[in-house]
């Protein structure tokens, strides 16, 4: 019965299982269902349901609508920017603030502590350069991310930092300043080497630092569905750009 | 169809097979054979000329100098590695994968690369002679036992690949197709840099101008690193909280000009 576009989740105890959350983020990205029978919601009685699956935020989706309007050029890419920065400032610095619980190495938390600060800066900057165009403030949400578990932490920061990079290489199209172009360029390549790290982590020695021959570049569009799935509120693009010239993977 | 594209028609099987020898090697599957990789992926710059003809891209003196840049740095890449790869007694069995990886995506780039130019109707510059030692400011790099020089160079090389391309693409801002290719690589190559310095025991991100370990004579890869001022905005008060100066530099990669890089990359040249 389960469609791609459906996740039966007929045991709680799915809830948190990797194959389960990795399902559940892709679906939730392509718009699609997730249906809890009713022995999961009778397990949440206790509970906020809301708390259980997607985190205290709230449902990706489900608040104001912040709107990236594209007719503003260069500052509508900044602004992109600045929400995906603002997304994952607030996800390092959630790893970090639970890092004595969780089961994550002293390797790990190096990594991570290190990429806090990265992208709280990333995100400063962006609002300082943005000035009175940096008016939103994102309520992230992380459905199914268990701040505890290293593999879940992992798999999630390697999803923001992979999404990251194909953000800038393809937005970048759209930018009409050299100046906005090269900070875009001093941003991502710091965004490859994170993404890098976090890959070495999980799987150290093997070919996944790099999975890829070129790395991917996404419309932006196609960042936001993803992103959307950590977002509570609901992420709209204005006048986006219907023309877009792929990268050599081809699947932005 | 809304899209503008260079790689758009490229035969999916082709995609398909990039991203499975990919998979190959990062299995550990050996590429033993220098012929082996070029041919798996022989196909591709094939295709690229045939599909990419049609953008209308017309000859970009400014565009094909960028190329021509780019090309040369590949070319010192990936004979880098796959003599390295190539080597008895060089590279330990728990790393060759990462290295394996390396060489596969900078051959299947400087190809790319090539068949670009041609695109652009002119044509590619052919691979100079190398010189690894640097004129004698190292040792050989590929003799058993060097494995250590061999990761020196190879961290130097990859950061300044990152810095190079990052330098160029502003030259790149009105050719879409051959600005989104360039960025593609770009990233890779700080994948790159990023793992080559965490096996060397050092963060993946450059920490002020700081070489490392490297010889001296590699300074000018990293100096202007240790900038904190990007698009008139000083970000140095942002460390504090964060991670401090250090933090701030590390956030920022920052571009290195042609003529740096030349000048880097000259010892190099026999």
């Amino acid at each position: 019965m389960a469609s791609d576009k459906t996740l039966v989740v007929s045991n709680p105890s799915q809830l948190g299982n990797a194959r389960t959350r990795r399902d559940f983020l892709r679906i939730m990205g392509v718009g699609g269902v997730v249906v809890l029978l009713p022995s999961v919601l009778s397990s949440c009685n206790n509970d906020d349901d809301n708390d259980d699956i997607f985190g205290p935020g709230g449902q990706p989706g489900s608040g104001n609508t912040v709107t990236i309007d594209f007719a503003k050029g260069d500052i509508a890419v900044l602004q992109f920017a600045y929400a995906l920065e603002q997304l994952e400032a607030d996800f390092y610095t959630k790893v970090v603030a639970a890092s004595g619980g969780s089961n994550l190495t002293a390797a790990d938390n190096a990594v991570m502590g290190d990429l806090k600060n990265h992208e709280i800066i990333h995100r400063e900057f962006l609002k300082i350069a943005l000035g009175s165009n940096a008016s939103f403030t994102l309520t992230p949400t992380y459905p199914g991310v268990n701040f505890s578990n290293r593999t879940s932490v992992l798999t999630t920061a390697r999803t923001f930092e992979d999404l990251g990079v194909a953000a800038y290489n393809g937005a970048a199209q759209y930018i009409t300043s050299t100046t906005n172009l090269l900070v875009a360029g001093k941003i991502v390549s710091v965004e490859g080497r994170h993404a890098s790290a976090i890959r070495d982590l999980i799987n150290p020695k093997s070919g996944d630092f790099a999975p890829n021959t070129f790395d991917d570049a996404f419309r932006p569009a196609k960042v936001a569905q993803a992103a959307q799935g950590f977002i509570v509120d609901k992420l709209a693009l204005a006048n986006a750009p219907t023309a877009f010239v792929q990268g050599p993977n081809n699947n932005g | 169809m809304e899209n503008q594209t260079l790689l758009e028609t490229i035969d999916p099987e082709i995609a398909d097979r990039i991203v499975s020898r990919s998979d190959e090697i990062s299995r550990g599957a050996s590429v033993s054979s220098s012929l082996a990789a070029a041919l798996a992926i022989g196909s591709v710059p094939i295709a690229l000329a045939a599909l990419a003809k049609d953008v209308g891209a017309q000859t970009n003196n400014d565009v094909v100098d960028v190329l021509q840049f780019a090309l040369l740095l590949e070319y010192l890449e990936a004979e880098f590695y796959i003599r390295a790869t190539d080597a008895a007694g060089l590279i330990p069995a728990e790393d060759r994968t990462i290295f394996q990886t390396i060489r596969f995506h900078e051959t299947v780039h400087f190809q790319t690369l090539r068949t670009l130019i041609s695109q652009k109707g002119a044509t590619p510059i052919t691979k100079p002679t190398f010189d690894f030692t640097a004129k004698g400011a190292v040792p050989n790099p590929f003799a058993a036992g060097n494995y250590a020089v061999f990761l020196q160079l190879s961290m130097a090389f990859e950061d300044t690949g990152v810095r190079a391309f990052k330098g160029q693409a502003g030259r790149l801002i009105n050719d879409k197709p051959i600005l989104t290719a360039a960025l593609t690589i770009h990233s890779v190559e700080a994948r790159h840099a990023s793992v080559v310095r965490r096996l060397r025991g050092k963060k993946g991100w450059i920490v002020g101008n700081s070489r490392e370990d490297l010889p001296a004579f590699t300074q000018p890869i990293y100096d202007g690193e240790q900038n904190t001022v990007h698009a008139g905005v000083d970000a140095a008060p942002l460390g504090t909280g964060n991670g401090g100066i250090n933090a701030v530099t590390e956030a920022f990669d920052e571009p290195l000009t042609k003529d740096q890089v030349t000048a880097i990359v000259t010892p190099f040249l026999a």
